[in-house]
């Protein structure tokens, strides 16, 4: 036979020849190191681009696509933002700050009015009393109002003004390497290209006393605008993806590995959730 | 992977969701079972479109721009025939439209694929590859090379059913896939081109 085209070659490879050419393609890639090593090369490369798209099947359907499916107009709807212990955890925490303030307040005013009247008798012992130890996600809750309020600054200042970021990306070496001091080992600035998100700076931070940083990108797309990706280490255990928001922005963060990420932005919760998922892919490697 | 022979893998395919393949035009606008097929045939119309968009919120404005089209043309379907490969027509159209739109306005010109090849300089890459490399890799391709890439060797369409769906002669998806592995294998191994296995045997 002689030497196969490409055409030939690739049909054969993807299945399309009939079983005389094949069993002639077969023996000339056995007798032609050259186009062995060829078809080798188109074989890996097939299989690497397959891989590499493969993962998009898996992904949660953004749910404006569901939308439009149904012919309905768009609608967004945000799940709960945590288990509703959390919440109530959180609502405990602040009513009670809230109730001791009062009391604080009251038994002041009520200690120095029978003061007055009674001279040596103390003020009430309620509003003497320490508050309880904020808990986890109270925590949680005041550093992603830190991220939420820092990404507020940074996207009214506009992403040009390098004063709110300690890391330039630029150069992007020297900001790997300072990144790589501050995180976890084997930290890699996450690639969001195929998101149109570029990497523009990161801001330094502590998290619950360990270190993080807070990676900015931007966007020419307006209709999904900047995000900003938080990672830091933890001793908490993992967390479940959980979404949340503050003010206009949504929120969506997790721990694995003794690592705690989230993701804060304007975009709607599908495309953080797809954005979670390739930044879980990317962070798979820390 | 998907197979040759069989190229719907995933649980959400229509054609298991449907194994009867073709989708029944139902009555009225966005009847539950077209809407059905729609919502089915979604992760690999978005995985198809990234592929030809590079971007992740384009490839889901061209998945939404053609779920909205075969809505209100979906009076159009032919009963009998394959609903995924109408959807990945439609999806492609909208598509070429948009290029030729951005192309009019010189708004980021699509690159020419002549610019990949044997001559440009290639690397051999150890590691399995991000989908951003991928897609830069892609993005280097001419269109219809980037079409018939992605429906025969991401998605595993047969070269008939390549060819219906770009509405061409299956000659021309042949010859068209054909430069497109050249081209990807040179990008991604800095090989499988015929100038590389010229060069292998000159050694």
């Amino acid at each position: 036979m002689q030497r196969p085209t490409d055409e030939q070659l690739i049909a054969y490879l993807d299945g399309e020849t009939d079983g005389a050419t094949s069993s002639e393609m077969a023996a000339a890639i056995a007798g032609d190191p050259a186009l062995a090593r060829q078809a080798e090369a188109l074989r890996r490369s097939a299989t690497t681009l397959r891989a590499a798209f493969d993962d998009i099947l898996h992904e949660p359907l953004p749910e404006r696509l569901v939308v439009a499916c149904r012919g309905e107009e768009k609608v967004i709807r945000f799940p709960e933002p945590r288990p509703a212990q959390a919440k109530r955890m959180a609502r405990g925490w602040r009513e009670w700050t809230s109730v001791a303030a009062a009391a604080a307040i009251a038994g002041l005013v009520l200690g120095g009015t029978l003061g007055y009247f009674l001279a040596p008798k103390p003020a009430p012992q309620v509003a003497t009393n320490p508050p309880p130890a904020p808990n986890l996600t109270a925590s949680s809750s005041n550093w992603l109002d830190n991220a939420a309020g820092y990404y507020k600054m940074f996207v009214n200042s506009g992403a040009d003004d390098r004063r709110l970021v300690d890391i330039p990306a630029n150069p992007q070496s020297e900001a790997e390497r300072k990144l790589a001091n501050q995180l976890p080992q084997g930290f890699r600035t996450p690639n969001l290209q195929p998101w149109g998100l570029v990497f523009v700076g990161a801001r330094l931070l502590f998290i619950e006393g360990r270190a993080g940083a807070q990676l900015f990108y931007t966007t020419d797309n307006k209709a999904l605008g900047p995000i900003t990706v938080v990672v830091a280490s933890t001793t908490a255990p993992d967390l479940a993806p959980t979404f949340d928001r503050r003010g206009d922005l949504n929120v969506l963060y997790w721990r694995h590995g003794g690592h705690m990420y989230a993701i804060l932005g304007t975009p709607d919760i599908g495309y953080l959730w797809n954005i979670h998922n390739d930044l879980a892919w990317q962070f798979d490697a820390i | 992977m998907p197979s040759r022979n069989k190229p719907f893998h995933d649980p959400l395919s229509p054609r298991q969701a449907d194994p009867g393949g073709p989708a029944s035009s139902g009555s009225g606008p966005a009847s539950a079972r077209f809407s059905d097929q729609l919502v089915a045939v979604l992760p690999r119309l978005r995985r198809f479109a990234r592929g030809l968009t590079g971007s992740a919120f384009e490839a889901d404005d061209l998945v939404q721009a053609a779920c909205e089209r075969a809505l209100t043309r979906e009076h159009q379907f032919q009963e009998g025939t394959r609903f995924d490969s109408w959807m990945f027509r439609i999806v492609q159209t909208i598509w070429i439209d948009q290029i030729r739109a951005r192309d009019v306005r010189k708004e980021e010109p699509e690159a020419e694929g002549e610019r990949v090849g044997t001559n440009e300089p290639m690397r051999r890459v150890e590691a399995r590859l991000g989908l951003a490399e991928v897609s830069e890799a892609l993005k280097q391709l001419p269109p219809e090379q980037r079409v018939a890439l992605l429906l025969v060797t991401v998605d595993g369409l047969s070269y008939k059913e390549a060819a219906a769906v770009a509405e061409v002669p299956v000659g021309t998806i042949m010859s068209r896939l054909a430069r497109a592995r050249v081209a990807l294998a040179a990008r991604l191994e800095g090989g499988g081109s015929s100038g590389s296995r010229d060069d292998a045997e000159a050694d």
